[in-house]
């Protein structure tokens, strides 16, 4: 009975929280697109095959403790030892290089249905889609893309390296200044997934992350066209008064919200920060006490990052601030 | 047929597949690299494809003559054991030999594996 219970306790521990990792909207084994299920086949065909050969060897093992040799006397080890540990290695692993080369971005040769391209700042995600129109459409910190397309993804960065990763739609990227990296992904599920820097970058490389929206092509359109737009003017007085905080105390030097005199291009563009899902690049819900903890303990919710804390200002003024940002749907 | 078993056998024989291994494995790599870099917009292979598989027949080939060579005086120094711990010229040819050979199996193991990227990508990407 108390066995049973350590038994139960040990499992849980063992599985339980080891396979937590293992499904939801940032695993690779729950794959919601083409390239993320290719991987996820992969790792169990792998883990199979790697199964297979740990047992085979376990019960090797067994059998020639168990055994006397005399048991063993019909098998020649020279040609047993050339069979298992040269010629099935290498086969297998032929196998498993061809296979896996298939799965290469690229060798496939799809058209991309649309183009989008990110790079990698410290420590947040510069997006832009290439409209229709032909011009860029300017966004941050979060990737919306049509499900059934094959999106290219065009990855750089300015300075140093990141990884580019979603990991329910497929392999990383690495984002590397001076380089354009191409990476192709197609989603299949619609849903809600988070993408991360799969390489240490700084400081708070574990706090740059997206959120990726996966909708339909007629929603992605609509979102797209909306994106494309300026910003709506303020509504309330509060948000009036923090359109006005926002021009005169210095936001717009980095960011720009087009509609408007604010064209400052170091940090993520706001003009429709309010429609994002995240704050500070994936880290925070975006509500608007979540903005004001980012304006005012900014240096503590992201340590090393690049924007100043604004804690001179007084609670009315990041109030009206975050009025005026969330409001920029 | 006499040997002279008593000269050495020549080390490059067991160093010349590794040698052509890595030699193949420069050519195949700097030109792929210098075709991809020069003309990135061709961002395919396929004109060089063709001079990498050739390259790697002539490299095959070179190895299995090594091997076949090799696998001569192997079977000449056979003289009824397998035996090559002592201290003997006869015993040091079949080991050295041996090694020969195995070095064979391995450089084209090696040599196909550098090939297989090109016959099945074959792009720049
Ligand atoms: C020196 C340049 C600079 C100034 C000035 C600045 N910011 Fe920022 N801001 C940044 C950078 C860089 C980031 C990205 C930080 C990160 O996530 O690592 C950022 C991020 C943000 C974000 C989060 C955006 C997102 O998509 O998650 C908000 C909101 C924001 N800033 C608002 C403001 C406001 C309001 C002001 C003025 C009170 C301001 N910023 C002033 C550089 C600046
Ligand atoms: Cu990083």
């Amino acid at each position: 009975m108390k066995m049973g219970g350590v038994c139960k306790i040990a499992v849980v521990c063992l599985f339980g929280f080891g396979l937590q990792g293992c499904s939801g909207e940032r695993s690779a084994l729950d794959p919601a697109g083409k390239e993320a299920e290719e991987l996820a086949k992969l790792f169990w065909i792998m883990l199979s095959g790697a199964g297979i050969v740990w047992l085979f060897v376990l019960l090797a093992t067994f059998a020639a403790v168990r055994f006397p040799s005399s048991t063993f006397a019909g098998i020649r080890p020279g040609l047993f030892i050339f069979i298992s540990g040269v010629i099935f290695p290498t086969i297998c692993l032929g196998g498993l290089l061809v296979h896996s080369l298939r799965l290469l971005p690229g060798a496939r040769d799809a058209k991309a249905d649309m183009i989008v391209k990110v790079s990698g700042e410290q420590w947040w995600w510069r997006v832009s889609y290439m409209s229709p129109g032909g011009e860029d459409v300017v966004s941050a910190n979060e990737i919306r893309i049509p499900s059934d397309a094959t999106v290219e993804f065009e990855l750089t960065s300015p300075d140093i390296i990141h990884s580019f990763w979603i990991p329910v739609l497929g392999g990383k990227m690495d984002m590397i200044p001076g380089r354009t990296n191409h990476l192709r992904l197609h989603p299949e599920k619609a849903g809600v997934y988070r993408g991360v820097c799969a390489e240490y970058c700084g400081t708070s490389h574990a706090l740059m992350g997206f959120p990726v929206v996966v909708q339909t092509q007629a929603e992605f359109d609509a979102w797209l066209k909306l994106e494309k737009s300026d910003a709506v003017p303020p509504g309330s007085p509060a948000a009036i008064n923090g359109e006005r905080l926002f021009m005169s105390t210095g936001c717009r030097a980095c960011h720009t919200v087009r509609g408007t005199e604010a064209r400052g291009q170091i940090g993520p563009d706001l003009t429709h920060f309010g429609g994002r899902k995240t704050v500070g690049a994936g880290i925070l819900a975006n509500t608007s006490a979540n903005v004001e903890k980012w304006l005012r303990d900014t240096g503590k919710v992201k340590p090393a990052v690049r924007m100043p804390e604004f804690n001179m200002l007084h609670s009315g003024e990041t109030r009206d601030l975050a009025a005026y940002l969330t409001g920029l749907k | 047929m006499t040997r002279e078993t008593e000269t050495g056998h020549n080390l490059w024989r067991m160093l010349a597949p590794l040698t052509i291994w890595a030699l193949h494995f420069l050519a195949c790599y700097v030109a792929a690299a210098i075709l991809c870099a020069k003309y990135p917009q061709i961002a395919d292979l396929s004109p060089l494809r063709h001079l990498i598989f050739l390259v790697t027949f002539l490299a095959v080939a070179g190895v299995a003559y090594i091997g076949f060579s090799t696998l001569r005086i192997w079977r000449y120094s056979l003289d009824g054991d397998l035996d090559y711990d002592h201290d003997t010229p006869e015993e040091r040819h079949r080991f050295l030999a041996h090694v020969t050979l195995m070095l064979c199996a391995l450089s084209v193991i090696g040599i196909l594996y550098v090939a297989i990227p090109a016959a099945i990508i074959g792009s720049c990407r």
